[in-house]
């Protein structure tokens, strides 16, 4: 089977958007985790 | 010699050992590891002192004297003046007239590369500025008191100088869109616009007086004056002295549109970079598509080249308040008017980068044809030859194609870094925490990331 190659030129953009993905993905994943980990410890310090 | 080179044309195919995609890659990891180092090492604001040093008081007194100064502004006004009337009068061949390269190349580049690096330099050889501090001077004589001026409305800021950058580049690369050579605009088109600059200019300057206007308003002055902040060099009530490099940039920022003037840069160096390459195609969509609705040929690909400017702008625009809005979201925050307004320096070696990285080959060639041949046949009649040098050419060899672009990868990678650094140096002054700083800084490391990525992409196709 030929994979159809001729226009992956055109989508050559994709590699250089996946950087930029990669980071905000860590991004939004840390501070989601930070902020679960604020919520935990303020709900500690209440329940002390 | 009758071809220049485009932007980013080069005169060979680049050999890389890796595809180019993959440097986005590497200067991506570069700046997260720097992100990562500073967050680390830097624990206190290190630019917010300028650590500003007399270079003496006798070298002041040579490089700031009246006559020095006097000169300084006659050449300015001499150089204009051979522009405006090479332009005028010299060949309708773009790349044969003095006046497109030393208005585009020579000054246009120039300035901000030798800016950057030694500080403001514009500023003694600014042509406008002499006109009118001279005019002043006479009118002081005359009426035996100073000028009176109108009060600069503040609001409006750097504004003007930032719509007016706008407007040169359009002036370049829209209006002057034309095919084969390095800036395509007639002659004639630039001098009567360097007049009509020139008018424009000097009314503001009798308006609002001249040192105001050359802050605020005067494109040239703000727009290389903005470069000339990360410099070495600066004169302090009446010193020259030397200074913590990028420091001052640190306090240059805080007019209202400020922000506007660097944006208007990295847009403007996007946009041509991108319009032969990545936004090739789509232009050509929306050119057709104007084409079908009966609008003109030469109307169309203005019309369209004009959206894909504006569009470039509010791109890069919305790309840095994103990254502003992320940090409003980590505890301690300033107000967002303080953030956009506190972080828009830190853009400021983006936008050098991105004119290294874009014009580097250019200016380089280029100047090889400004100090030969355009230097002594000025007016490109072939009835000259100033200083014997009118037969002279550009060697094109003395740039490999692959050394254009490690250039350009470290360009843009030394100017993010740079940009990371002095975000991180400011969000230590919002949130003494350095802990909180660095987090405020997740989202400029996108943004950083994003403006890298964007501008290998685009010099990637422009190469291929």
């Amino acid at each position: 089977m030929t994979l159809p190659l001729a226009h992956i030129g055109h989508y050559l953009w994709v590699l250089y958007i996946l950087p930029v993905g990669f980071v905000v993905i860590g991004i939004v994943k840390t501070t989601l985790s930070e902020k679960r980990r604020g919520r935990e410890e303020d709900s500690d310090e209440d329940s002390d | 010699m009758s071809w220049l080179p485009f932007a980013h044309a080069l005169v060979a195919r680049q050999d890389l050992p890796i595809p180019a995609w993959l440097f986005a890659w590497g200067a991506s990891i570069v700046l997260i590891a720097s992100f990562f180092a500073l967050s680390a090492a830097w624990r206190q604001p290190r630019f917010e002192e300028v650590h500003w040093r007399s270079l003496g008081a006798g070298l002041s007194r040579l490089l700031l004297s009246r006559p020095l100064q006097v000169f300084c502004g006659l050449l300015g006004v001499f150089l204009l003046g051979v522009a405006i009337y090479t332009g005028l009068h010299g060949t309708e061949a773009p790349d044969r007239n003095f006046a497109l390269t030393f208005l585009f190349v020579t000054t246009w580049l120039g300035f901000p590369f030798f800016s950057a690096l030694l500080g403001n330099i514009f500023r003694p050889l600014n042509p406008w500025r002499a006109v009118g501090r001279a005019s002043g001077a006479g009118f002081r004589a005359i009426a035996g008191q100073r000028p009176t001026h109108l009060a600069y409305p503040e609001q409006l800021g750097r504004w003007p100088a930032a719509i007016g950058l706008l407007a040169v580049v359009w002036l370049e690369v829209v209006y002057g869109s034309s095919g084969g050579v390095a800036v395509g605009l007639a002659p004639a088109t630039a001098a009567t616009a360097a007049l009509f600059y020139s008018v424009y200019t000097l009314a503001m300057m009798g308006l609002f007086g001249v040192e105001k206007w050359c802050e605020r308003g005067e494109v040239f002055s703000v727009y290389f004056g903005m470069f000339s902040q990360l410099g070495l060099f600066a004169v302090r009530g009446g010193v020259l002295g030397r200074r913590r490099p990028l420091a001052a940039a640190t306090h240059c920022a805080t007019l209202p549109g400020s922000a506007a003037v660097v944006i208007a840069s990295i847009a403007s160096t996007s946009f041509d970079g991108g319009q032969e390459g990545a936004f090739k195609s789509a232009i050509e969509s929306v050119f057709n598509w104007f084409v079908d609705r009966g609008v003109g040929l030469t109307a169309s690909l203005r019309l369209t080249d004009t959206i894909f400017m504006l569009a470039c702008f509010a791109g890069v625009g919305l790309v840095y308040l994103l990254g502003v809005r992320g940090m409003r979201t980590v505890r301690g925050a300033p107000s967002l008017s303080q953030l956009r307004i506190g972080f828009a320096h830190t853009l400021i070696p983006i936008a050098l980068a991105y004119l290294v990285a874009h014009y580097f080959s250019l200016f380089v060639f280029q100047e090889q044809a400004q100090f030969t041949y355009l230097l002594s046949d000025p007016l490109g009649t072939a009835t000259t030859d100033l200083f014997g040098t009118a037969s002279g050419g550009v060697d094109f060899t003395i740039l490999s194609a692959n050394a254009i672009w490690y250039v350009q990868v470290g360009a843009l990678v030394v100017g993010h870094v740079l940009g990371l650094t002095l975000a991180h140096d400011r969000a230590l002054v919002y949130w003494p925490d350095y802990r909180q700083a660095a987090r405020s800084q997740y989202w400029m490391l996108a943004v950083m990331v994003a403006f890298t990525c964007f501008g290998l992409y685009l010099l990637s196709v422009s190469n291929a």
